[in-house]
């Protein structure tokens, strides 16, 4: 029993419970928050998988941002006069059905691969790696992504606005 | 832990994801299911990278939670506007599309 | 055995196509009524001179030289498919001479009787006149069957056009349409008859199917069945028993048009057509003596209808479907050459008769037999012209009809047809006594009232000269024709073979016909009406008054089949043609609103469709994969 085996069905266990909350539960500030736990618990994984920048990016943009827009969202979508943000689920059966359906065929698929037993050589900093990525091939990607986010964000402010 | 494990983890959590999106009623809680989901495809895309040894799979982990952020934001605009408008966020009550 | 020159034939062809294409594509000269009369007179004048020159200039031939000449028609790799020509021996020789002079007298007479129609009218009638005459100069010079059927219904075509030139008259319109669906059905016959003998022997040529027959090639499986479709073609055309009943409704034409057409030339088409192709009929004879039968039986029926009409112009059409009944009997017989003196005779009197009823028609300004009466005080040389045509028709010498009938009676006894002979006997006694019961009520019955009345003013009778001068002129083309005739006969010429006591039976026959009629209708001995209630002449008189019910019969056919046969398709069309048409688009309206149901306008039930899509993909690429 490595250490890494251990981690990992720790973490397992912690993220599927989490996820398994968002969705299951009534509250939905609750579900946020058990979303940012199970987001934090992605976070692990990545670290186990030797990816600790991502590790860093996923608790701040995630953890961080996502749940925090999501909270703000919330508040501004429910009528706050002490009514609790109660909600139940439709057609529960269809959609577990369906679900289980889909993980049927991708665990299937799973299964009939050949997948590599072993790791692979990893680079000592992977982030150093990343990062020479990022300026090398996927340089014009990168700045993509930075126009997208700033249309998203000029996207954003347009709908939020008031209309004065 | 072999690849299978991770990649059945993600799995597991997509599957969750998806029942999420498909049952939940309020809006926000849609998002929620979607966040789930994109979390398991980066965790498939991480673990591939690590087992490879390509550092490719991290660069595009990065470039999808970058693309999240803003699908987040901006779907969270649409739902406040939709909001204001009519005054409801529940999924049952936005048919206008409706044939 | 004569031959006439082609290119003479081609010009007597011409010149009325000529008259009728300048009428037709010209319309001032159309509208100027008279203009276009004169114009197609002009052209039947100069086309009867040029007939005449080619008769008198014909050129004797063997028997075995055939006088046609053709050209190309549909061209094919052995030998052209089909041709057109003309053929110009001595019966198209005679024909041409008929056509073209009873055409221009009709033409000539029609100036006058036509008269109150205004211009463009008369100019159509005109038009019509000059393209019938081209058509049935094109059917009478035609070398090969081909030809002769394009003309035929071409000639078809010209009568329902006359027949119904008064065409706002719903009687008119009926009767042309019916002349033209009863000659149809005979034409269904003659045509399957032609195409079925060219797909035996790969010709549609005269010449080429006699030498074929001569040869003993033609017989062929069949050819009675190909001979009796092709003879059904003349049943429809020459009024023949059952295909009778158009000839008197086509009354309803202009008087003269009756004269030309449907006494002179159009309906004897169909014996024209028998004698033309008699070597081939030969070779069925069971088809003879049917043709004789039939010939026969429809003489006898026509007369016994004409004894009972009232109408002076359909007291003549049942005439003339009683004499082509004996022109059909003679070909049947054998007696080609009788036949067609008959035909040609019949076409001189029967004409004048025709006209000469016009002329009566225009005095009494009605049909009516038994409105008329007294004419021969006020018009004696209408009275005489119309004289001289009965009693050629009855058979009196030494008038041609005589002549011609006892040609006809003595090839229907020499070919041992006991019983068609004894109807036509019987027959030619009532022809007597029924033209002199017309012309005893037109002419000599006391006037009821009327032009002719006594009482009162004696105005005189206006005859316009023009139909007045026809009718003496074709008296005396027929006294010249009798005489010409009763030279022949004292010189021996005629038929040498006829039993003496024929003549004196043929005779007899006319003169006790006319007997009767005259102490019946002039002197009431015996009474006519207490004639017609002896039994069995009641009974004969009550079925021959409807037409023996074959009108009745057609019509109840016609109407059963066309009305059921629609009533079927009208079913079909409403139940399986709107039925399908309905259900499918009930089908897909119903398939519409249960599609809509999907279109629920709610994100996640898309997103169901999503994942459910997914999940396809999923299965299919994993068992497609493997």
């Amino acid at each position: 029993m490595t250490a890494e085996t251990v981690g990992f069905w720790g973490i397992a266990v912690v993220l599927l419970a989490s996820s398994l909350a968002v969705v299951l539960t009534p509250n939905l500030f609750h579900a946020v928050l058990y979303l940012a736990v199970s987001l934090v618990a992605t976070g692990i994984v990545f670290l186990l998988l030797e990816a600790p920048f991502l590790f860093g990016v996923q608790l701040l943009l995630y953890a961080g941002g996502v749940v925090t827009i999501v909270v703000f969202a919330i508040m501004l979508t429910e009528r706050l006069v002490g009514e609790t943000i109660r909600q139940t689920n439709r057609w529960v059966i269809n959609g577990a059905v369906l679900s289980a359906a889909v993980l049927a065929g991708v665990i299937g698929f799973l299964l009939r691969g050949e997948t590599p037993a072993a790791r692979a050589a990893w680079p000592e900093d992977s982030t150093a790696a990343v990062g020479l990525a990022l300026v090398g091939p996927y340089a014009v990607t990168f700045q993509l992504l930075g126009v997208l986010l700033v249309a998203a964000l000029l996207g954003a402010l347009y709908f939020a606005r008031t209309d004065d | 832990m072999p690849l299978n494990a991770y990649l059945t983890l993600a799995a597991l959590v997509f599957a969750i994801g998806l029942f999420g999106v498909l049952t939940r009623r309020n809006a926000v809680g849609i998002l929620l299911g979607i966040e789930l989901m994109l979390n398991a495809v980066n965790i498939n895309l991480v673990a591939f990278a690590r087992f490879h040894g390509d550092v490719t799979g991290l660069v595009f982990a990065l470039f999808t939670i970058a693309i999240t952020v803003a699908e987040v934001a901006v779907g969270l605009a649409i739902v406040i506007v939709i909001f204001r408008v009519r005054r409801t966020v529940e999924a049952d009550h936005l048919d206008l599309l409706r044939g | 055995m004569r031959a006439g020159s082609p290119a003479l034939a081609l010009t007597v062809l011409a010149l009325p196509f000529l008259a009728w294409t300048l009428i037709a594509l010209v319309p001032p000269l159309r509208r100027a009524g008279r203009v276009a009369g004169l114009l197609g007179i002009a052209a039947m004048g100069a086309a009867f001179i040029v007939a005449a020159l080619a008769w008198l200039g014909a050129a004797p031939r063997t028997a075995a030289e055939h006088p046609a000449v053709t050209w190309t028609w549909i061209p094919a790799d052995a030998g052209a498919m089909a041709t057109v020509g003309v053929l110009v021996d001595e019966v198209a020789l005679a024909m041409l001479l008929l056509v073209t002079l009873v055409s221009l007298l009709v033409q000539v007479y029609s100036l006058a009787y036509m008269a109150d129609e205004p211009g463009p009218s008369l100019g159509r009638y005109y038009a019509y006149h000059s393209l019938f005459a081209f058509s049935m100069l094109g059917l009478v010079l035609a070398p090969g069957f081909l030809q002769m059927f394009v003309f035929w219904e071409l000639v078809g075509l010209c009568s329902y056009l006359l027949i119904g030139f008064w065409y706002d008259r719903p009687s008119a319109a009926r009767a042309a349409v019916k002349a033209f669906w009863i000659t149809k059905l005979g034409d269904l016959g003659f045509i399957t008859g032609i195409v079925m003998l060219w797909g035996a022997t790969g010709t549609f040529d005269f010449g080429e199917l006699f030498r074929l027959a001569g040869q003993g090639a033609l017989a062929i499986e069949g050819l009675g069945t190909i001979m009796f479709l092709v003879y059904l073609g003349a049943v429809g055309k020459s009024a023949q028993f059952p295909l009778h009943v158009w000839l008197p409704d086509a009354m309803e034409g202009p008087t003269p048009v009756s004269a030309l057409i449907h006494a002179a030339t159009m309906v004897t088409a169909g014996v024209f057509m028998v004698v033309r192709a008699f070597p081939l009929f030969a070779l069925v004879p069971d088809l003879l003596v049917l043709i004789a039968w039939v010939g026969a039986v429809t003489a006898l029926l026509a007369a016994t209808m004409a004894c009972v009409e009232s109408d002076v112009k359909r007291v003549l059409a049942y005439s003339t479907v009683s004499q082509l009944g004996y022109m059909m009997a003679a070909a049947g017989a054998g007696a080609a050459a009788a036949a067609f003196a008959h035909l040609l005779t019949h076409g001189v009197f029967k004409a004048l008769l025709f006209l000469g009823a016009g002329v009566v028609i225009h005095v009494f300004h009605t049909n009516d037999m038994f409105r008329m009466g007294g004419l021969w005080r006020r018009a004696p040389w209408v009275g005489g012209a119309f004289g001289v045509g009965t009693l050629a028709l009855a058979g009196i010498p030494p008038l041609p009809g005589f002549y011609s009938k006892e040609a006809v009676l003595g090839g229907v006894l020499e070919a041992g047809l006991t019983w068609p002979f004894v109807l036509l006997a019987l027959t030619a006694f009532l022809t007597a006594f029924y033209m002199t019961r017309a012309v005893v009520l037109v002419f000599f019955a006391r006037p009821h009232a009327g032009p002719a009345a006594g009482h009162g003013h004696d105005h005189g009778l206006h005859v316009p000269a023009l139909m007045d001068g026809v009718c003496r002129l074709l008296a005396l083309i027929t006294i010249g024709l009798g005489g010409w005739m009763t030279v022949q006969a004292l010189r021996g010429h005629g038929d040498a073979h006829a039993p003496g006591w024929l003549m004196a039976l043929s005779l007899g026959l006319a003169v006790g016909g006319i007997a009767l009629g005259w102490s019946a209708y002039q002197r009431g001995v015996p009474d006519p009406r207490r004639l017609a209630g002896v039994i069995p002449l009641s009974l004969i008189g009550a079925a021959a008054r409807r037409g023996y019910g074959l009108d009745a019969l057609y019509a109840g056919l016609y109407r059963a089949a066309l009305l059921g046969f629609s009533r079927v398709i009208g079913w079909l069309d409403r139940y399986v043609v709107d039925g399908i048409l309905n259900a499918l688009s009930a089908w897909t309206l119903r398939a519409g609103d249960v599609l809509r149901r999907l279109q629920t306008g709610l994100a996640q039930d898309y997103l169901y469709g999503v994942a459910l899509g997914v999940l396809v993909l999923l299965i299919w690429a994993q068992w497609g994969a493997s």
